[in-house]
């Protein structure tokens, strides 16, 4: 049964350039209606012999050849349904609480290490007064011995708007960080929560120490209840990354990862927005006077209730 | 099938043949990545140039625009990690210039081409890649996987595959015919279709072969494969053409 190898190709050949130049014509986006059907009938012969070459030509190029067009035809044919905004108004409604609620434990654990990280920082610097010099950085100190905010010149060197953004981005990097650092089995997402914890609280227990308490109180008000809860949702992410690393159960470590990491990667884009949204707050309301110190807290405080209250009951049957 | 030496990803699909695509090692992913790097120098050039020229202000027309300019050039570092790299992938089904210029392709894990969270994942994850420096993280991952993916490739259930552009010319008849000088192969051998193919790969390389190393390998094949007495032999390796053209009626005899 079997034909020469030169007998094959040429026999079988012109079939194989139509079905190369019709999905030539679909990546450029010109497949009309009625191609459909020889792209169909086409594939299905490349098929057909690329079975025939892998038993009876296995090894050759005309074998490599047809195992890159019937991937390539395979590609075409069977995609992935096509994300629609639809599907994103549903993501927001009821997917990203509902995976929020469903990992829980994991953000109140990341929840536990940030405070632990808060608590830790505010000690060492409570207890002994030395204990700043080790973790809160030189210009931060030197600004809060002189009795200043740093965050008094943040709009001095730059509008509100480039602020927001550089702010924004910072602010993602932070959260992506922390959550893909999860793939350390875990302990990069520990070592960036507990870190940026004892790094707030140091920051925060020598302000008051040094009598700017309320300063710093009016500067964060604003956006620290919604940005700080986004980057302990992006730990949560993290430790279920991590944890299914460590341990994977039934699963091939390769595969749960892929399988629980996608749930853990929906918090972090969904969390995305809202991210950008509180970047603007911190550009524009959190410096300065514009606001006084008691509007703030208000704003935080609501802006913190509706963020938690639409993640902890939207979506619920 | 042969056991193949490099990676490869093995699909089954629904008509119940099997692919199998090379998988992208280490080196052609950091070609890839040096070509994207190229072009993303080359606009942060531009973008520089243009920035400056905003803020000096030469003339001092840009006053009011500034503000948005420094916006924008925050945004624009931010856009040059992540976002070129998603929206590449995206919307040029898998690849990025550079990984179009070097031929490999982003796929999923089962062959199917990549939506948006999967190369948004996978992007993400770019910023523990790079750590600590050089993209240690992800070229320890790519060189000790099986299927030489980095950390974002894993979380997000892709990897990348080669495309190889195989001339299919080769096989062709020859569009001269023979002379009519070359023997018919008498009783021709029965060949299988890994001699067809060294054969047929040696006559479409012949060309650019060193003349002496070309009658060698002819004389060779013919002996091989010809199964000529030696008189017949000696006649036919009188001439290289002669030979070639034995071989190719050789290969291309219908059985």
């Amino acid at each position: 049964m079997t034909s020469s190898l030169p007998a094959f190709v040429g026999r079988r050949r012109p079939d194989w350039d139509a079905l190369g130049a019709l999905l030539a014509r679909q990546r450029a986006g010109t497949l009309r209606l009625e191609d459909l059907r020889s792209l169909d009938v086409l594939y299905r012969r490349a098929a057909a012999d690329l079975a025939h070459a892998q038993t009876f030509h296995a090894g050759t190029d005309v074998h490599r050849f047809l195992n890159q067009l019937c991937a390539q035809a395979y590609a075409v044919i069977y995609q992935p349904p096509r994300e629609r905004w639809a599907a994103l108004g549903a993501f927001f409604r009821h997917e990203l609480p509902r995976t929020l609620r469903a990992h829980g434990a994991y953000v109140a654990t990341s929840a536990g290490l940030f405070l632990l990280g808060i608590l830790l920082g505010a000690g060492v610097v409570l207890l002994e007064p030395r204990g700043a010099e080790l973790l809160v950085p030189e210009n931060l100190r030197d600004s809060i011995a002189r009795g200043e905010m740093w965050t008094d010149g943040i709009l001095s060197v730059a509008p509100p708007n480039a602020v927001a953004s550089a702010i924004a981005t910072n602010n993602l990097t932070v959260t992506i960080v922390t959550f893909a650092s999860g793939l350390l089995l875990g302990l990069g997402t520990v070592f960036v929560l507990v870190n940026n914890g004892v790094h707030l609280g140091s920051v925060a227990a020598l302000c008051a120490r040094e009598g700017l308490g309320p300063k710093l109180l009016d500067f964060i008000a604003a956006h620290g209840p919604v940005e700080l809860s986004i980057i302990v949702i992006a730990g949560g992410a993290g430790l279920r990354v991590g944890q299914s690393l460590v341990d994977p159960g039934e699963l091939p470590r390769s595969q749960a990862l892929v399988l629980r990491g996608r749930e853990a990667v929906k918090l972090v884009l969904g969390c995305a927005p809202f991210l950008a949204l509180i970047a603007l707050v911190e550009g524009f309301v959190s410096p300065g006077d514009l606001f006084s110190t008691p509007l703030k807290a208000l704003l935080g405080l609501a802006l913190g209730a509706l963020f938690w209250g639409y993640l902890l009951r939207a979506g619920r049957a | 099938m042969r056991p193949s030496p490099s990676a490869h990803l093995d699909v089954a699909t629904p008509e119940r043949v099997s692919l199998s695509l090379p998988v992208a090692g280490l080196g052609y992913r950091c070609l890839a990545y040096l070509v994207d790097l190229l072009l993303l120098f080359f606009f942060w050039v531009v973008a520089y140039f243009l920035f400056t020229l905003l803020v000096s202000d030469v003339l001092g027309f840009f006053q009011g625009l500034s503000g948005l300019a420094r916006t924008l050039l925050v945004v624009g570092v931010f856009a040059t990690q992540w976002v070129y790299w998603t929206a590449c992938e995206v919307l040029m089904d898998g690849q990025t210039p550079g990984k179009r210029l070097v031929g490999i392709r982003v796929v999923r894990a089962d062959g199917a081409p990549v939506g948006v969270l999967e190369c948004a994942v996978r992007n993400l994850v770019r910023l523990v890649d790079a750590l600590p420096f050089f993209y240690a993280v992800g070229c320890l991952s790519v060189l000790f996987t099986r299927r030489h993916q980095r950390l974002g490739d894993l979380l997000a259930g892709t990897l990348l595959v080669r495309e190889e552009r195989i001339d299919l010319g080769k096989y062709a008849p020859a569009s001269a015919p023979a002379p009519s000088s070359a023997p018919r192969p008498a009783t021709p051998r029965r060949l299988t279709s890994g001699d067809t193919e060294l054969i047929l790969s040696f006559l479409a390389r012949a060309p650019w072969l060193e003349p002496q190393a070309r009658a060698r390998l002819g004389a060779r094949l013919v002996e091989r494969y010809g199964g000529l007495g030696d008189a017949e032999r000696a006649a036919l390796l009188a001439s290289p053409g002669d030979a070639e053209a034995f071989l190719r009626t050789c290969a291309q005899a219908e059985r």
